[in-house]
């Protein structure tokens, strides 16, 4: 199967829909730009300039992936003195006081989850790039997989959030979010851009029907 | 079940409606969707339809139930802690409240958009659609509505919201004794229920609100811009 000719929408001077999945025919002339039929959203064979988006998002994310990991995402404080903490250190908390299932749950969604991403999409944009043919289903399949986990990296986000909202008791106890929230959340918003902007669409170069 | 694309003997008449891979542009020719159907693409393996056993009475009714169970679960408190005598309640809006005061403006903007307002637009704008449709008349907006449906349920992250609820309050326990709010259960019900509705999917949307034509649509060109609508209209009818 993988290696026959399988007639795409180009082919059949068909055009889908990004937005509503709609498939019309695109008319054979000179004019670059056309619309949906049903929705009226621009028709494109391929997201314009997508291995570009995704490759800038992912900059952005590298970038901003050390301080989110290094700087404190909050601090805590009571009669007891100031404690700042990192998303590692938040994880080995979890972990000694014997939440062990939850520190693992955190681990995947703050550590792994963003590798993943990571590395996936460079994977992606750059095999994509070079018109590979390279194990063109698993790679669906990553891109699939970066799809459905991106969103969970967002958890310690909404932990610590949460944790200001709950812990306040003046000079008693209270908890405060850090610089290195922002940059947590800043990775977490630039990974979930530069996966939308790729479109797996281009894991599949056009063959034409003499390969 | 996997379907097997057309090839060049078999393409459908003119007339053929076909069915599009969404993320490898395969043609297959357009079947009917059975309740429990599940099409997958034969080459990248993505989903190409999914028959939804849900009518639209029955997601109008999920989806009002949800915005009950939203509107509960963001006015309750989510938890309850008492250290020294002293109570504290937070509800989510208080807790974004406080993180905004503490000068996180950006982390602030960020949760209460993706716990709360985009949330509620997934529960309101499907309403919009689904009300009327339901009514049997014309929904307004159509376009721009779906196209933002679309949009916001990428970012609504109701479930990472309630699984951060949880591991705050294990990792607060040991500070405050905690007591759960009736929040956290109404958030766990809206979990569920935008689930279930999610999977309907919007296609049944797009079908029931534009009635289906015989063929294949033709692409249209983008109106001109810049010159007015009469001028172009009077171009068309020949006029100089």
């Amino acid at each position: 199967m993988s290696r026959s000719y399988v007639p795409v929408a180009a082919d059949l001077g068909l055009i889908g829909c990004e937005v509503c999945a709609l498939v019309s025919r695109r008319p054979r002339s000179e004019a670059a730009k056309w619309l949906c039929p049903r929705c009226g959203h621009a028709l494109h064979l391929r997201k314009p300039d997508s291995v570009q988006r995704t490759l800038a998002w992912l900059l952005t994310a590298v970038v901003l992936y050390l301080p989110a990991n290094l700087l404190p995402v909050m601090t805590t404080a009571s009669v007891l003195g100031r404690e700042s903490h990192t998303i590692v250190g938040g994880i080995l908390e979890l972990w000694t006081t014997g939440s062990r299932e939850l520190a693992i749950i955190v681990f995947i969604a703050s550590i792994a989850v963003p590798l993943l991403k990571i590395a996936a999409l460079t994977l992606l944009a750059f095999s994509a790039q070079r018109r590979s043919q390279w194990r063109q289903r698993d790679r669906a399949a990553l891109y699939r997989l970066v799809e459905t986990v991106g969103h969970w990296s967002m958890l310690d986000v909404f932990v610590v959030v949460l944790l200001v909202g709950m812990v306040h008791f003046g000079v008693v106890a209270s908890v405060r979010p850090e610089a290195g929230l922002l940059a947590f959340g800043a990775v977490v918003v630039a990974t979930m851009l530069a996966s939308a902007s790729f479109d797996p669409r281009l894991i599949w170069p056009q063959q034409g029907p003499h390969g | 079940m996997g379907m097997v694309p057309l090839d060049a003997e078999s393409l459908p008449a003119p007339h053929g409606r076909y069915m599009l891979c969404e993320e490898c542009d395969a043609v297959y020719p357009a079947r009917p969707i059975g309740r429990d159907d599940l099409l997958r693409c034969r080459r990248c393996g993505a989903v190409l339809a999914r028959g939804h056993g849900l009518p639209l009475d029955g997601q109008l009714a999920l989806t009002l139930g949800a915005l009950v169970v939203f509107l509960i679960g963001s006015l309750s408190p989510i938890v309850t802690l008492e250290l020294q005598g002293i109570h504290s309640q937070a509800t989510l809006l208080e807790a974004t409240r406080e993180t905004w005061r503490t000068g996180a403006h950006v982390v602030a903007t960020l949760s209460f958009l993706t716990a709360f307002v985009f949330p509620l637009l997934v529960i309101a704008l499907r309403l919009w659609v689904l009300v009327p449709l339901v009514m049997r008349r014309p929904v307004l907006f159509l376009a721009p509505v779906m196209r933002l449906l679309r949009w916001v349920l990428r970012w609504s992250m109701v479930e990472v919201f309630m699984l951060g609820v949880l591991i705050a309050v294990v990792r607060s326990a040991g500070v405050t004794h905690v007591v759960l709010g009736a929040g956290i259960f109404a958030y766990m019900g809206l979990t569920v229920l935008l689930t279930a509705i999610h999977a309907a999917g919007l296609q049944a949307l797009w079908a029931q609100a534009v009635p289906k034509r015989r063929g294949v649509r033709v692409a249209r060109p983008p109106r001109p811009r810049g010159r007015p609508l009469w001028s172009a209209a009077r171009r068309a009818r020949g006029a100089p």
